[in-house]
């Protein structure tokens, strides 16, 4: 199947704890299509975060994946069987991650401009300084920020959604093909949760690029994705287009999160 | 030029105070030679154990009074803070670069090499000090090199453990992985973006050090193990002093209170600097 960019094949990872042995993930198949936005839902623990993880291969010691494969854009990044782990190739340059915490996404000794310079010169080692100055701009004139301002700022000087908004400028800076976002709104409030929402719809749409949407806020993930993914105690439970799930969620599960978005109540109370 | 420099290095009140008295220190170290006072070495046996001037017996001529062989005391203490201070700054410096770094792999590369470095560390600080510098010392020799290695070797330890533990909390924060996954090197990340977030840790724990160091010295020299004749140091003079202490109180009261005051001084500025440079306090 050439038509997705990001194809996880039976993947397993296992966590290893003082109390045991868990499957974190545990058989997922799951395939997101270029320019296509995937919300990944499911309560805490569901092991949406170990999922993200193991498509980059970012684990602590004790978790580790133990069977299935990853494929990006028709190339194997990881299999278990063939013993391949080549995760490198594509971490920074085709696939970026942004993370919950916006101000821990960042060091607090360096300006958003020496961020991203750091990353640009790591991947185009021949950039100039004016060129690399315009593409920091431009970046974060994309993610509807004062570029001229931001450059120069310290993450503290930043508010919560301007550092999550200059993590995510610092994250597709290369153009990668695949953002994946972990969580990315969790520990904003309400009007920086919507600005990120609403930076991340305008990015997908005018670079092509897929974004992976770890979340578990179904009404953010709703006005964002385009197909949900529900996971479970590891698994996936459901899958399917936003609308057709939100109108008609086949699990237990999937109904008990719809219920649990807060909606207007018109008139009198329910 | 003053109130210029204050302001430069946003300087104010009790830090100035600070600074102030580490630059007098550090000019007395440093200008021994052409202050206005007696050549410590020169000996008059006609005036032996005088006292401070302001005991009967004492003079303007010997501030401090004089030592067993009529040595001043006050040139005495003064290019007695050259070996003492010097001695600790580059002890410190050696343990802090050696343990910082070693405690810094420690905590980045977690692991087997986190486990091999733990256990040296906490082998090196299950052996006493002194017991060790006497053996150190026995075997290579008595000698201020030998000193300075042995100092270096007893402050290295704590560097490995506090910087293992602040490179494990900055690790666990997000801009490292997000660092890795943009492709930058393990050895960049250390040095570019851990070690600058840990160098205020490193500082105070340096300044603070320097008072452990200070007292180590002492401690070796007034046994006899460390600095000695004709070397001048807080130490060995305090070592000197004990044997006239009934008949001569200066010998060893004005060591001591060098000593104190210094290791004071070290220790408030240790802690200034560790509020400066807080970095829980600086992030939020």
């Amino acid at each position: 199947m050439t038509d997705s960019i990001l194809r996880v094949c039976d993947l397993v990872v296992e966590a290893r704890s003082q109390s045991g042995v868990i499957h974190a993930v545990d058989h997922v198949d799951f395939s997101i299509a270029p320019s296509e936005i995937v919300g990944l839902i499911g309560e805490s623990g569901s092991g949406k975060t170990t999922l993200v993880r193991s498509i980059l291969d970012l684990h602590e010691r004790n978790v580790s994946i133990i069977g299935g494969s990853v494929e990006f854009s028709g190339t194997v990044v990881t299999d278990v069987d063939k013993g391949i782990s080549a995760v490198d190739t594509i971490r920074g340059s085709h696939v970026a991650m942004v993370f919950q915490s916006p101000r821990a996404s960042l060091d607090p000794l360096m300006t958003i401009g020496s961020h991203l310079r750091e990353v640009l010169k790591r991947h185009q080692p021949d950039l100039s300084r004016e060129e690399v100055r315009k593409r920091s701009l431009e970046v974060l004139g994309e993610m509807s920020l004062d570029a001229e301002r931001v450059i120069r700022a310290y993450p503290h000087q930043l508010s919560g959604g301007m550092c999550q908004r200059a993590a995510i400028a610092v994250a597709i800076s290369t153009y990668p093909e695949m953002l994946i976002a972990d969580e990315c709104t969790s520990a904003l409030d309400v009007t920086s949760q919507e600005e990120v929402v609403e930076v991340l719809k305008q990015l997908t749409a005018s670079r092509k690029m897929a974004l992976i949407f770890v979340t578990h806020d179904m009404l953010l993930a709703s006005e964002l994705c385009d197909r949900l993914v529900v996971m479970k105690s590891g698994k996936v439970v459901e899958s399917g287009p936003t609308a057709e799930i939100l109108a008609n969620p086949r699990e237990e599960y999937t109904k008990k999160l719809i219920s649990a978005v807060p909606r207007w109540v018109s008139g009198s109370a329910k | 030029m003053k109130a210029r420099l204050a302001a430069l290095l946003n300087l104010r009140g009790w830090n100035l105070v600070l600074v102030l008295v580490g630059v007098f220190i550090a000019l007395i170290a440093l200008l021994a030679p052409i202050l206005p006072i007696a050549d410590p070495s020169a000996q008059d046996l006609d005036a032996t154990l005088r006292p401070p001037f302001f005991q009967s017996g004492g003079s303007m001529e010997n501030l401090l009074g004089t030592d067993q062989l009529g040595r001043d005391y006050l040139a005495r203490l003064v290019f007695g803070t050259r070996l003492t201070v010097s001695i600790a700054l580059v002890a410190v410096f050696l343990g802090a670069v050696f343990g910082s770094l070693l405690g810094i792999i420690a905590g980045f590369k977690g692991g087997w090499v986190d486990a091999a470095i733990s256990r040296v560390t906490e082998a090196q600080l299950a052996l006493p000090f002194i017991l060790l510098g006497i053996a150190i010392i026995v075997a290579r020799g008595q000698s201020i090199g030998t000193l300075i290695f042995v100092l270096a070797i007893v402050g290295w330890a704590q560097y490995v453990r506090i910087l293992r533990a602040e490179t494990m909390a900055l690790k666990e924060r997000g801009f490292i992985a997000g660092l890795k996954i943009g492709g930058i090197s393990d050895a960049r990340i250390i040095l570019r973006h851990v070690l600058p977030n840990v160098f205020g840790t490193i500082m105070t724990l340096g300044a603070l050090e320097i008072g452990t160091m200070i007292l180590a010295e002492s401690a070796l020299s007034f046994l006899g193990l460390g600095v000695v004749d004709p070397d001048i140091s807080w130490g060995a003079e305090l070592a000197n002093g004990k044997n006239y202490l009934q008949i001569a109180w200066w010998l060893v009261t004005f060591p001591g209170i060098a000593i104190s005051t210094t290791v004071l001084y070290v220790n408030l500025a240790g802690d200034a600097l560790r509020s400066r440079y807080d970095l829980r306090k600086r992030m939020f």
